[in-house]
C-alpha cells in the first residue's frame, strides 16, 4: 500500500538541504527521461515491512555481508530458531552488497526455495520477504537468481493469505521487466491466468488487487507486449476486472484504480482495434469517471495523486475513441458532459502540469472529430471562449486546441458563424502571425472555413484588417502557406 | 471553488444532455464542403482521429510522473514550476527573420518596415501618402516629364496642397512655412536622374540585370521591380497594369530561387492591353508596394526563424 501523503526523500539524508534535494530529484528525473528515450524505462517497487516508515538501508555493509554468510550457515541446520534467522536475513538483504553475497553462496537459492515451500508458515512469509528484497536489487545479476522460485510464487497466487500474496505479486512484478527470458518463462508458467484468478478471488482485498495491477502493468510495458502478451490478456477475464476496479473506493484510496488504469492504458495504446475493451463498456466507464473527476477538479478538490489516475484514464479514452466507429459513439458515450470535464481539466492543469492539459486537448480532438453533438455542446455550453484563451500556449497545446476548433467549424456553416461571434476571428488574426508553421497553416484552414460560411464573417474579417494580413502572408517562405493566402484573397475576399 | 461555471454544468447533468441532442442528430448532419467543387483549392483540413502509441513523445511527462511515483519519489507539489511556454510571433515576409514575443512588437515591426516600402529603392516610408509621393518623384519618368512643364512637387504636409516646380523649392517651403528641419529624413533630394532613365532603357532587354536603384532582393520582389520599371514605356495606366502583372507573379508560387521563371512569366504577359483588368485591391494601397530584403535592416541579430 502506498502512502502518498508522506514526502519520501529516498535519495536524501538528514543533512541535505532543500536545494540539494531538489537537485537530486532533478537528476533522477533526467535519468528517467533518458531511460524512456532509450525505451528502457523500468521501475521496481519495494513493499515495506509493516513496522517501517521509510526504506532504510543499513550503512554497515561489511557486517551485513558477514551476517548473510553466518545466517545462511545457521539456516542450513534445522532448528527452532529458523524463523528468527530468516527474519534477520530478510532485513540484511535490504543491502545491495549483502544481496550479492547471498547469491554467490552455493545453494543459497535452493535453501530459500525450500523454506518458501516448507511446512512452516512463518518461515514461508520470511522467505518470500527475502525473495522480495532480492527482486528489488539494483544489481543486475541478483534478481534473475530468483527465477527458480517463480513457479511457486505463481502457485501461491491462488492462496488466501493476503500479506503473503501481496509479497509474491510484487516480487513477480519486479522480476518481469528484467529480461525477455524471464517474461517467456513466466508466460509459459501461466502468469496471466494466475493473475486473472487472483484478482477474481481476492477482489474485496484492495491491497492485493493493487499488487495484481502493478504486476500486470510490468508485463504490459514490455517492448513486444503487443504481439504476445496483450492478446492473451484481452482473451482472459482480466479486462472486465480491471474495469470494475477503476471506480475508486473512497476509503482505500486511489492506488488500486491507478494501477488498473495504467494497465488499461498499455492495452489500449498497443492495439489499433479495441473491440474487446469497447464491448466491455470501457468507453463509458472512462468517460463517466472523467466527468466526476472533472467535477472534483473544477471544485478545487484535488485529491492527492489525482493526476496519476487522470492521466491513464485520458489516454484510454483518447485511444479508445480513435478505434470506435463514429456511429457507435453516441451509444457508447451518451453524456456530453465529458467535454465540460475536459475543459475543466484543461484549465485546472494548464499552469501546473501542461502535459496533462495537452493530453486533455488531444482527447477533445478525438471526441469532436466525428461528432456533431459534441461540437454543438461546446458551442451551446459556452466553452469555446475558454478554448480560445488557450491559443497563445505552445508546445502542442495551441495546435491541438486549434484542431478542436477546426473540427467544430468543419461540421456546419452555422457553427462557423457562431465561432466567429465568439471571438475566433480576432484570435486567428493573432495566430496567423505566430512563428509555428503548423499554427499558421491550421489557422488558414480554419479561416477558410469561417470565411466561406457567410458574407458577415468575411466582412468582419476585412474590418479587422484581415486583408493586409493575408497580403503579408503572400510573401511567406512556405509555398503552401502562400497558396492558401492567395486563394483566400482572390476567390473569397475580393469578389 | 475554482471554476463555478463548469461545476454547475457538470452537476446539472441530464438536462444538458437532452438539450444538446435536440439541436442536432448525431453525426449525420455534415454538410458537403463547398471546397470540393472549387478548382485548385489548397485547403484540405479534415478532422482526424489521432491514435498515440505507448512511446509517443506526448506521453513523456505523464510516464515520468508515473515512474517517479512507482519509485517512491512522488510529491504532490512540483519541485520546479513547469514552464508553460507561449508561442512567438514571426514576420511573414520571406527573407525577414524577425521574431517577437508579443503581438504589439510584431505589429510595430511590420508597420514600420514593411507596410510602406518602396520596392525600387528599399526605402521605408512612414505613410502611404509619403510612399506615393516618393514613388512618383523618384521612380516615375512620366512625372519627370510632366514636372518640366508644370508644378508637380507637392508639399509634404497633408492639407497644404501647394505644389512646386522643383524639389528644392518645396524644401524651402517646408522649412520656411512649416518649420521643418533642413535634413528631414523623408525629403531627400534624388540623385542621378538622367542616368536612371538610361538604365531603364537597358533594362528592357535584360530583366535579370540588377541595377543600382532597383532593390536587390530575390523572388517576387525582383520581378515586381522589373515589372514596375517597364510600365512607363508601355504607356498604359499605372494602376491596372501593375495589378495584372502582380496577379501573374503572385499566382505562380513565388519561390525565392525561381525568379528566373517568374520574370519569364512577367515577360510573356507584357502586352495585355485590351484585357479587362480587375483592380487587385478593394482598398487603397500603394500600387508599387513591395516587401523585400531591405526589411532586415535594423532587426539583424534576432533569434530564430519561423520553424
Amino acid at each position: 500500500m502506498w502512502r502518498l501523503n508522506k514526502v519520501r526523500h529516498k535519495d536524501g539524508r538528514q543533512g541535505d538541504s532543500v536545494e540539494e534535494l531538489k537537485l537530486k530529484r532533478r537528476e533522477h528525473e533526467k535519468a528517467l527521461r533518458q531511460a524512456r528515450r532509450d525505451r528502457q524505462l523500468v521501475s521496481k517497487r519495494l513493499l515495506l515491512n509493516d513496522d517501517e516508515d521509510q526504506p532504510e538501508v543499513t550503512m554497515d555493509t561489511i557486517s551485513g555481508e558477514h551476517d548473510v554468510v553466518s545466517l545462511l550457515h545457521k539456516l542450513q541446520q534445522s532448528g527452532p530458531e529458523r524463523d528468527a534467522h530468516l527474519k534477520a536475513l530478510s532485513k540484511a538483504l535490504r543491502d545491495p552488497s549483502a544481496q550479492l553475497t547471498f547469491i554467490k553462496q552455493e545453494n543459497s537459492m535452493h535453501l530459500l526455495v525450500g523454506l518458501l515451500t516448507g511446512s512452516d508458515a512463518t518461515c514461508r512469509l520470511h522467505a518470500v520477504r527475502c525473495l522480495h528484497e532480492l527482486s528489488h536489487s539494483p544489481i543486475t545479476n541478483v534478481a534473475p537468481a530468483c527465477l527458480p522460485a517463480t513457479p511457486y510464487l505463481l502457485t501461491y497466487l491462488s492462496g488466501q493469505s493476503t500479506k503473503f500474496t501481496e509479497l509474491c505479486l510484487y516480487t513477480l512484478g519486479n522480476l518481469c521487466p528484467d529480461s525477455d527470458a524471464v517474461k517467456e518463462k513466466l508466460l509459459a508458467q501461466g502468469i496471466i491466468p494466475a493473475l486473472a484468478n487472483c484478482i477474481e478471488n481476492q477482489r474485496p482485498n484492495l491491497a492485493v488487487v493493487e499488487a495484481v495491477g502493478f504486476t500486470l502493468s510490468q508485463l504490459l510495458q514490455a517492448k513486444d507486449a503487443a504481439e504476445k502478451i496483450v492478446p492473451m490478456v484481452l482473451a482472459s477475464s482480466l479486462p472486465s476486472h480491471l474495469l470494475s476496479v477503476l471506480t475508486p473506493d473512497p476509503k482505500f484510496g486511489l492506488a488500486p484504480a491507478i494501477e488498473c488504469a495504467w494497465c488499461l492504458h498499455y492495452l489500449t495504446c498497443s492495439v489499433k482495434d479495441n473491440r474487446v475493451l469497447l464491448s466491455h463498456g470501457a468507453l463509458f466507464q472512462c468517460s463517466s469517471l472523467l466527468v466526476s473527476l472533472g467535477g472534483a477538479v473544477a471544485e478545487g478538490n484535488k485529491e492527492e495523486g489525482m493526476e496519476l489516475f487522470i492521466c491513464p484514464l485520458l489516454r484510454c479514452l483518447g485511444n479508445l475513441l480513435s478505434s470506435c466507429p463514429a456511429k457507435d459513439l453516441s451509444a457508447q458515450m451518451g453524456d456530453v458532459r465529458i467535454v465540460v470535464a475536459l475543459c475543466a481539466l484543461l484549465q485546472a492543469y494548464l499552469q501546473t502540469q501542461p502535459a496533462l492539459a495537452r493530453e486533455s486537448a488531444w482527447v477533445l480532438n478525438n471526441l469532436t472529430a466525428h461528432s456533431s453533438a459534441l461540437c454543438s455542446a461546446l458551442l451551446t455550453l459556452n466553452l469555446v471562449p475558454g478554448l480560445i484563451q488557450l491559443l497563445p500556449f505552445s508546445q502542442g497545446i495551441n495546435t491541438m486546441i486549434l484542431r478542436v476548433l477546426a473540427n467544430i467549424a468543419h461540421k456546419k456553416k452555422e457553427f462557423c458563424v457562431q465561432l466567429a461571434h465568439r471571438g475566433l476571428l480576432s484570435a486567428l488574426c493573432a495566430t496567423l502571425k505566430m512563428a509555428d508553421q503548423e499554427m499558421v497553416t491550421l489557422s488558414m484552414d480554419v479561416l477558410f472555413m469561417l470565411v466561406v460560411s457567410g458574407p458577415q464573417v468575411s466582412e468582419e474579417f476585412v474590418k479587422q484588417g484581415g486583408l493586409s494580413l493575408l497580403e503579408a502572408i503572400q510573401y511567406n517562405s512556405e509555398g503552401e502557406i502562400r497558396q492558401r493566402a492567395t486563394h483566400l484573397l482572390e476567390q473569397h475576399l475580393m469578389s | 471553488m475554482l471554476q463555478p461555471e463548469l461545476v454547475r454544468l457538470l452537476t446539472e447533468g441530464h438536462a444538458l444532455v437532452k438539450s444538446c441532442d435536440e439541436d442536432c442528430l448525431t453525426g449525420n448532419t455534415l454538410e458537403p464542403r463547398q471546397s470540393e467543387d472549387e478548382e485548385g483549392n489548397p485547403f484540405n483540413f479534415t478532422p482526424q482521429l489521432i491514435h498515440l502509441h505507448k512511446d509517443h513523445e506526448l506521453f513523456e511527462d505523464g510516464d515520468i510522473h508515473r515512474h517517479m511515483y512507482l519509485q517512491d519519489l512522488y510529491i504532490s507539489e512540483a519541485v520546479d514550476k513547469p514552464t508553460l511556454s507561449v508561442s512567438e510571433f514571426a514576420c511573414h515576409i520571406s527573407g525577414c527573420s524577425a521574431v517577437f514575443s508579443t503581438l504589439e512588437e510584431y505589429e510595430h515591426h511590420y508597420n514600420s518596415l514593411h507596410r510602406h516600402m518602396c520596392c525600387s529603392c528599399r526605402r521605408s516610408l512612414p505613410s502611404a501618402r509619403l510612399l506615393d509621393i516618393h514613388i512618383q518623384e523618384w521612380h516615375d519618368s512620366l512625372f519627370t516629364i510632366l514636372a518640366q512643364r508644370q508644378d508637380m512637387f507637392q508639399c509634404l504636409v497633408e492639407g497644404c496642397g501647394q505644389k512646386f516646380s522643383t524639389s528644392t523649392l518645396r524644401k524651402d517651403h517646408l522649412i520656411k512655412i512649416h518649420k521643418y528641419p533642413p535634413d528631414f529624413r523623408f525629403d531627400k533630394i534624388k540623385k542621378n536622374q538622367r542616368t536612371q532613365q538610361m538604365k531603364k532603357q537597358q533594362q528592357r532587354d535584360t530583366t535579370m540585370e540588377v541595377v543600382d536603384d532597383v532593390c536587390e532582393s530575390e523572388g517576387a520582389c525582383e520581378v515586381m521591380c522589373d515589372v514596375l520599371s517597364h510600365q512607363p514605356e508601355q504607356g498604359e495606366s499605372m494602376e491596372t497594369h501593375v495589378s495584372e502583372e502582380e496577379a501573374t507573379c503572385m499566382a505562380k508560387s513565388a519561390s525565392t530561387e525561381g525568379h528566373a521563371d517568374l520574370s519569364a512569366a512577367a515577360h510573356s504577359t507584357e502586352n495585355p492591353s485590351s484585357e479587362a483588368l480587375k483592380p487587385r485591391y478593394s482598398y487603397r494601397v500603394p500600387t508599387t508596394v513591395c516587401f523585400g530584403h531591405g526589411s532586415v535592416r535594423g532587426f539583424r541579430g534576432r533569434r530564430g526563424r519561423r520553424k
